[in-house]
């Protein structure tokens, strides 16, 4: 009885001790992943580009169907990429089968996870937010190998430096990308008087005036942004009104290579003035920008800016009965002395440097990237064309406001600029906080440029960033001649 | 002694799970921050020894220190309108009233409901372009113009106000346990010797639920000093960094929030605002125990 019992102690404690060896495992594990770190994945990735002879994808044919994983965050689009799969795992002829998956929410987390968990997709859905991270984490393979003349003839005015090439090598290609516009309530500027939508600051101030006199007994506000982050609602308005005016969006200076607030300081004296007149929708402090729409759909809201996905918002989420058009962000002063910046352009798909079938994983992207798809791409209105040959081609999507946002003559990809981390708050929070509570705009833009280039100088020694001062830069003609 | 060590065995076993769990979830990432704050660490890449660099930035970091000062009028105007609030709620629901088990089960329904859900409600309930609270004040002409509730002027109140809301009946539950436990016979000799109930209250019940209320408040505090989530939600810290509490400002380092700022994480400097942030609470909950020892010490 005795004895029994110390083995069946004994049985417990051996079962014990497995359980805090696999903990102490799993501990371990973790530890040895973020010690690590993926940045020395990154030279591997770059060097495991098959050439384009090798046949993964076509020596497996004959047998059993290549698996390829496709993860996106897109879900506007997902009914037409869904067919666009289905007739390629039909056609494709050499037995590729792509599965699609769409994440809902935690994209970037989600993959960070695939990778470190070896369980990461073939392919990748790639966003202007992302796609550096994912370079620098080793996620991508370069598809350099893969480029035909006429690829690069078709795409060569779109590939971008820290777009979609970093350190000479190109990741991804360009589909679509985002215009910005200002959106105004045609039914409110008639109602005060007013013919045109603003083409100058002063004219956007006194507009929201003359809208707000007009309807604050109903409720009704002549300008909005979606403060509750100050950063999203700038760097869809003010972004725009510079780049237009002819400085970058986001408070670079091309020519020098360095920060420089200035001309957004500038800016930012109109908005403080909308803000002192009481122009701007109250509680707009802490709005969203769902909130926001939801109010301009009901008629509560002069004009604001924003990206163009506004169409499709206002045909599906937020369907409404007011009569509104979208047209180019005003500027400074009322003359066009640059070009409106094209976003979140140059990027789509790309491939991951862990897939075992990159080859398989390049025809699909070729087939994914082909005249016809991109066409149709945007004509169904799921983003605009960016790519010179398909603006050419394509015909207008059918969404209501939608031609308001279309590629025209005053808009342009820009040159990237580098993504740094400054100490204490950003560009944004300094100049909304002078917005609403004053101070001396001279000394924020100081101290904004101080930190941002300070930041600046840290990540260019640290290697993270590299900096090209371009004194030539022409801003009618970003991406040069 | 067999017998204790097979005892020690099938407790062992049970508490193993939660021994691991805490173990791999709760102290190694503990070491594993405290590692990274010596290092200037993105959370990917490559991580850099700085040795104190962190620190230093902490210490001139004003958007840290003014979370700390958001910190302490959010928590200070919390536990103020919190703590004597649930007393009175507890005392009254601890009398013989009608329906008072479902008056208990409404007051406590706030702390079961999902407080992403509460403050999303409260944002519909004080925005100020068609929220109900103005819409009533304006019905009842109490104010002419809209009160832009979550404007930097009184956005630290209304987030205040949603906290309270939320933490009171929490609170109240405690309490109740608290006056349950004091013996009935001591209010009845009191009534006896003819003390009123105002009496009774003051020289029975608070001094007998000291000790229980030493606990309560602790918990009140380390909880009020800690809480984000609401204000998460409803303001994100803004508007200009008026409701940033401290534990806002760390997880936003850590898991940035939407475009908000900071905008890019910063896993190393994170860990040393945690740290820090860890101190303060420690700190003050200490001297919260130093202070209130005599509470402890009634019977």
């Amino acid at each position: 009885m005795l004895i029994k019992g110390v083995e069946r102690m004994q049985k417990k404690w051996l079962g014990l001790s497995l359980s805090l060896m696999l903990a102490a495992g799993i501990a371990g594990c973790g530890g040895g992943n973020s010690n690590k770190g993926s940045a020395t994945e990154a030279p591997e990735a770059g060097t495991a580009v098959p050439a384009a002879t090798a046949a993964a994808g076509s020596n497996t044919a004959a047998s059993e169907p290549v698996q390829l994983k496709y993860w996106t965050d897109d879900r506007h689009d997902q009914e037409y990429i869904k067919e666009l799969i289905n007739k390629f795992n039909e056609t494709n002829g050499e037995n590729i089968q792509v599965e699609l998956t769409v994440m809902s929410e935690n994209y970037a987390q989600s993959v960070d996870i695939a990778f470190t968990s070896n369980q990461a997709p073939d392919l990748l859905r790639l966003k202007s937010g992302n796609t550096a991270e994912f370079v620098k984490k080793g996620y991508l393979a370069p598809i350099d190998g893969y480029l035909t003349d006429d690829i690069k003839t078709k795409f060569g005015s779109v590939i971008i430096d820290n777009v979609n090439r970093f350190d000479g090598k190109v990741y991804s290609l360009a589909n679509t990308g985002l215009t910005l516009r200002l959106i105004y309530n045609k039914d409110l500027f008639a109602k005060a008087g007013i013919a045109n939508p603003p083409v100058s600051l002063q004219e956007m101030v006194d507009d929201a005036k003359k809208i707000t006199e007009q309807g604050k007994g109903e409720g009704v506000y002549g300008f909005a942004l979606n403060f509750k982050s100050p950063k999203s609602a700038f760097d869809r308005s003010i972004r725009e009104i510079l780049s237009l005016s002819g400085y970058q969006g986001l408070g670079f200076d091309l020519k020098t290579g360095q920060f420089d607030f200035a001309p957004y300081s500038q800016t930012i004296e109109y908005f403080k003035q909308m803000y002192e007149d009481g122009s701007i929708l109250p509680g707009a402090e802490t709005l969203d920008i769902d909130p926001l729409r939801a109010q301009f759909a009901a008629g509560k809201i002069g004009m604001y800016l924003s990206f163009s996905t506004e169409p499709g918002v206002y045909q599906d989420q937020f369907p409404t009965e007011i009569n509104w058009a979208g047209a180019l962000a005003p500027t400074l002063e009322g003359q066009i002395k640059g070009t409106s910046e094209i976003v979140s352009a140059g990027t789509w798909l790309g491939i991951s440097a862990k897939s075992a079938h990159q080859e398989a994983a390049w025809k699909f992207m070729q087939y994914m990237y082909g005249d016809d798809i991109l066409k149709t791409y945007h004509e169904k209105g799921f983003g605009i064309a960016v790519v010179p040959t398909i603006v050419e081609q394509a015909n207008n999507p059918e969404i209501n406001g939608m031609e308001g946002f279309l590629v025209g003559e005053h808009d342009s990809l820009w040159p990237a600029v580098p993504s740094v981390t400054p100490e204490g708050s950003t560009y944004a929070d300094a100049f909304f906080k002078y917005i609403l509570a004053g101070g001396d705009a001279k000394a924020i833009t100081e101290d904004l440029n101080t930190r941002y280039n300070a930041a600046l100088t840290k990540a260019v020694e640290k290697g993270e960033v590299t900096v090209t001062p371009d004194p030539a830069f022409d801003p009618l003609k970003p991406q040069g001649e | 002694m067999i017998y204790k060590w097979r005892r020690l065995g099938e407790n062992s076993l049970f508490l193993a799970p939660s021994i691991i769990l805490t173990i791999t979830l709760g102290i190694y990432p503990l070491f594993w921050m405290l590692r990274y704050m010596f290092y200037d660490y993105a959370g990917y890449g490559e991580a850099l020894f700085i040795g104190l660099d962190n620190f230093r930035r902490l210490l001139r970091d004003g958007l840290f220190w003014e979370s700390v000062r958001n910190t302490f009028v959010f928590a200070g105007g919390k536990l103020l309108l919190t703590l004597p609030l649930s007393l009175l709620l507890a005392v009254i629901l601890n009398g013989k009233l009608r329906g008072v088990s479902l008056l208990r089960g409404i007051y406590f329904m706030p702390t079961v409901i999902s407080t992403a859900v509460i403050s999303v409600v409260f944002y519909n309930i004080f925005n100020s372009y068609n929220g109900m609270v103005n819409t009533v004040l304006m019905k009842l002409h109490l104010v002419s113009a809209p009160v832009d509730w979550l404007g930097p002027k009184h956005a630290m109140l209304t987030v205040i106000i949603v906290a309270v809301w939320g933490a009171v009946g929490n609170y109240m539950l405690l309490f109740l346990a608290g006056l349950q436990s004091i013996p009935q016979d001591l209010y009845e000799s009191a009534a006896i010797d003819g003390a009123n109930a105002g009496r009774r209250f003051w020289n029975i019940t608070l001094p007998m639920l000291a000790p229980v209320a030493q606990m309560v408040i602790m918990l009140a505090i380390i909880a009020s000093l800690k809480g984000y989530e609401s204000i998460m939600v409803i303001t994100e810290g803004g508007p200009i960094g008026k409701t940033e509490v401290m534990y806002l400002y760390l997880y936003k380092l850590l898991f940035p929030v939407s475009t908000g700022s900071p905008v890019a994480q910063q896993l190393g400097y994170g860990s040393a605002v945690g740290f820090a942030s860890a101190v303060i609470v420690g700190a003050v909950t200490g001297l919260y125990f130093f202070f209130s020892r005599k509470m402890n010490k009634v019977y």
